[in-house]
């Protein structure tokens, strides 16, 4: 397989992470702020 | 396989007792806070954290990787080594800042330094990284023990991956971080003295370091032991170009943060020092002790390359140092090699294992799942976060190594990307959490580009590493540059508060200004970076005397500290190579850097003593605020205003 497919596919996954992490922090805000505690 | 006498048993047996056993002393201290199961408390002397950084450096595939770049290119594959040396600049600007920001993570930092919505995208982004990262750390190093224990041994590969592993798992959740750290400094004692012997042994082995140095040159070997031996500008495989540039991402990447997957594991030793002076020296002697071993392996493994010449497959080279070392060593001392081996591991191991847990406790699960988490139930979940990294690396080691291999390449990617934003976030006001969020994408979608559908398609062939790296950071740019400009500043309490808190060097001009407008800071003082304290005619070369306001601004001591501090950590790797194959300028280069670091250490200490006095004068208000802040709490660090 091609060396540079492989290395942004591995790439990409570990931005998986990432995203996650960030969606999660969304939920915390949202949930902090439309619960009326700011 | 090696043969094993039953005192060769005995040393590694007795090692790992001691490392299991001293994990029950740090219990109590463990269990008592989240301060102290991720950060010892806050309270360790320089030294703990500067083994620790040494220690973490040094991983079980250290020898392996050091050993193929020195076999394949001699000398100057030190070069290769050389990216610790961020160091050199960092453990007196980024170590320093962070230290006064009292972050336990960097994705904490991101909220102190940016502020509302965009830097708790950025807290989780980083966390959600860093959670994942660990774990494949965790399961790269677990593969190189696995791999050791096959050549040593004869182990299937998964009992080298997972039981060295499991035993590093129970003092790290017994005692957490005290464990690691105190762990580390065993580790490192066993470690250097591994190495230091091993070496010496594989130098006598050829007869010497005249003998070695000889034979290199009656094999028409001598360039190997010249550390500036280019190929060419542009050209061969080690060409001015490429080392032009790992110089400048290595030293200039100090005035920054995240210049490499080794900024993470020192933001925590830098947070656990009991004070900023602490935490400068220990990141800058972690530094250097880890380039002064660079310089012993290199010459070792020079001896190797003479002894086994003409080794064309990497896979086997690469397991030089620990050849030398098993063939070499007596009966008993193979023991205390192997003791080492496992010191080296079982450091890396612990740290990554609390670090992960780090980020998932206090990044994820405190502040978006539960803010109101006892300080009891936060050591458990770390250490619930601890068993789940490692069962995790466990599959991840076994399951995806081909994967391993291609994310090994794509922090190099990952590095280009983020490299000059690390930077403008420390040293930037204007830089905003919109441009950091923006260089992290961006740098997936550029990356793709460069390295695989443009050569793909025959637009230009696949370019040599440091083009990508300059391409990647000049593309990052084009979006993050337009995206910072083009939205709001952060919010000027928000700066103005982080201001007075770490007191960053570089561009703060305006934030600086308004601080002085509210009556924040003495206007007599001078503006960031411009080295003007006191009056011309009566302030001396270097001053000695300072008072708190003073020592708060960055001044002329701090840039020749600055310069100096590169010099001195090159000049340590190359004249301890040089020395020990006698090479012309091994003595004086080594002097140098000896005569250097005392130098940094008259110039820098009566500052960074009055900075650490008045600082921790402040800690614990600074403490309360940041605990305050991630049980979002108003009037707290990341959301006022």
């Amino acid at each position: 397989m091609d060396q540079g497919f492989v290395t942004v596919i591995g790439m990409s996954i570990a931005y998986v992470a990432s995203f996650l992490g960030m969606g999660l922090a969304w939920y915390g805000w949202n949930k902090r702020h439309q619960g009326g505690e700011e | 396989m090696i043969d094993f006498t039953p005192l060769d048993w005995f040393w590694a047996g007795a090692f790992l007792l001691l490392m299991v056993g001293g994990a029950f002393f740090f219990y109590r201290l463990a269990r008592r806070s989240e301060s102290d199961f991720f950060l010892a408390g806050r309270r360790l002397p320089w030294w703990l954290p500067a083994s620790s950084v040494f220690s973490t450096h040094t991983a079980t595939d250290t020898p392996m990787w050091v050993t193929g770049v020195i076999y394949a290119h001699g000398y100057r594959g030190l070069w290769y080594t050389f990216f610790t040396a961020w160091t050199a600049i960092g453990a007196f600007v980024s170590a320093r800042i962070f230290r006064r920001s009292l972050a336990y993570s960097q994705a904490e930092w991101q909220v102190m330094r940016f502020g509302g919505f965009g830097a708790e995208l950025l807290r989780g982004w980083l966390a959600g990284w860093q959670v994942f990262m660990n774990m494949f750390i965790l399961g790269w190093v677990g593969m190189a023990m696995g791999k050791v224990g096959a050549l040593v041994f004869g182990w299937p590969i998964w009992v080298g991956l997972v039981l060295p592993t499991l035993i590093t798992a129970a003092y790290t959740l017994v005692a957490g971080y005290w464990g690691v750290v105190m762990g580390d400094f065993l580790q490192g004692i066993v470690a250097i003295f591994a190495i230091l012997i091993v070496s010496l042994v594989g130098i006598a082995a050829v007869g010497g370091p005249t003998e070695l140095s000889g034979r290199l040159v009656e094999m028409g070997e001598g360039w190997r032991m010249d550390v500036f031996a280019f190929t060419g500008v542009f050209s061969g495989d080690f060409p001015i170009a490429w080392w032009l540039t790992m110089l400048v991402i290595a030293v200039v990447g100090g005035f920054g943060m995240g210049t490499s997957i080794d900024w993470y594991p020192e933001a925590q030793r830098i947070q656990s020092a009991g004070s900023v002076r602490d935490a400068a020296y220990g990141i800058w002697a972690g530094g250097a002790i880890t380039l002064i071993r660079n310089g012993f392996w290199a010459a070792s493994i020079l001896a190797f390359f003479v002894l086994a010449p003409g080794i064309v497959n990497a896979a086997d080279y690469e397991l030089g140092w620990f050849r030398l070392g098993f063939e070499l060593l007596p009966a008993g001392l193979v023991g205390v090699f192997f003791a080492a081996i496992l010191a080296i591991h079982l450091s890396t191991i612990s740290s990554h294992l609390n670090l992960g847990a780090l980020y998932f406790t206090r990044d994820l699960y405190q502040r978006y799942l539960k803010p109101d988490a006892s300080e009891e139930n936060l050591v458990w979940v770390g250490r619930v976060a601890t068993a789940v990294l490692l069962i995790g690396s466990f599959f991840y080691g076994m399951m995806m190594q081909e994967i391993t291999q291609w994310l090994i390449f794509a922090l190099w990617l990952m590095m280009a990307g983020i490299w000059l934003p690390n930077i403008l976030q420390v040293v930037w006001w204007r830089f905003n959490s919109w441009g950091y969020l923006s260089a992290w994408m961006a740098n997936l979608g550029v990356a793709w580009l460069v390295v695989w559908i443009l050569p793909a398609f025959g637009v230009f062939p696949p370019l040599p590493d440091y083009l990508q790296f300059w391409l990647l950071m000049a593309l990052g740019a084009v979006v993050f540059l337009p995206a910072t400009l083009l939205t709001k500043p952060e919010e000027m309490d928000h700066l103005v508060k982080y201001y007075l808190q770490t007191r960053p060097l570089g561009w703060w001009g305006p934030v600086h200004r308004e601080a002085v407008r509210r009556g924040l800071i003495d206007e007599g003082t001078a503006h960031v970076g411009d080295g003007r304290v006191g009056s011309a005619a009566s302030r001396p070369l270097i001053k000695r005397s300072w008072t708190a306001a003073e020592a708060e601004e960055w001044t002329r001591e701090d840039w020749i500290v600055i310069a100096l501090s590169p010099l001195v950590m090159a000049s340590f790797m190359i004249g301890v190579a040089s020395l020990l194959v006698l090479r012309p300028g091994g003595i004086a280069l080594t002097l140098f850097a000896v005569i250097g670091t005392l130098a940094i250490y008259w110039i820098i200490d009566p500052k960074l003593r009055a900075v650490s006095a008045e600082y921790e004068s402040r800690q614990a208000q600074y403490l309360d605020e940041l605990e305050r802040g991630v049980r979002w709490e108003k009037a707290s660090l990341g959301e006022e205003a």
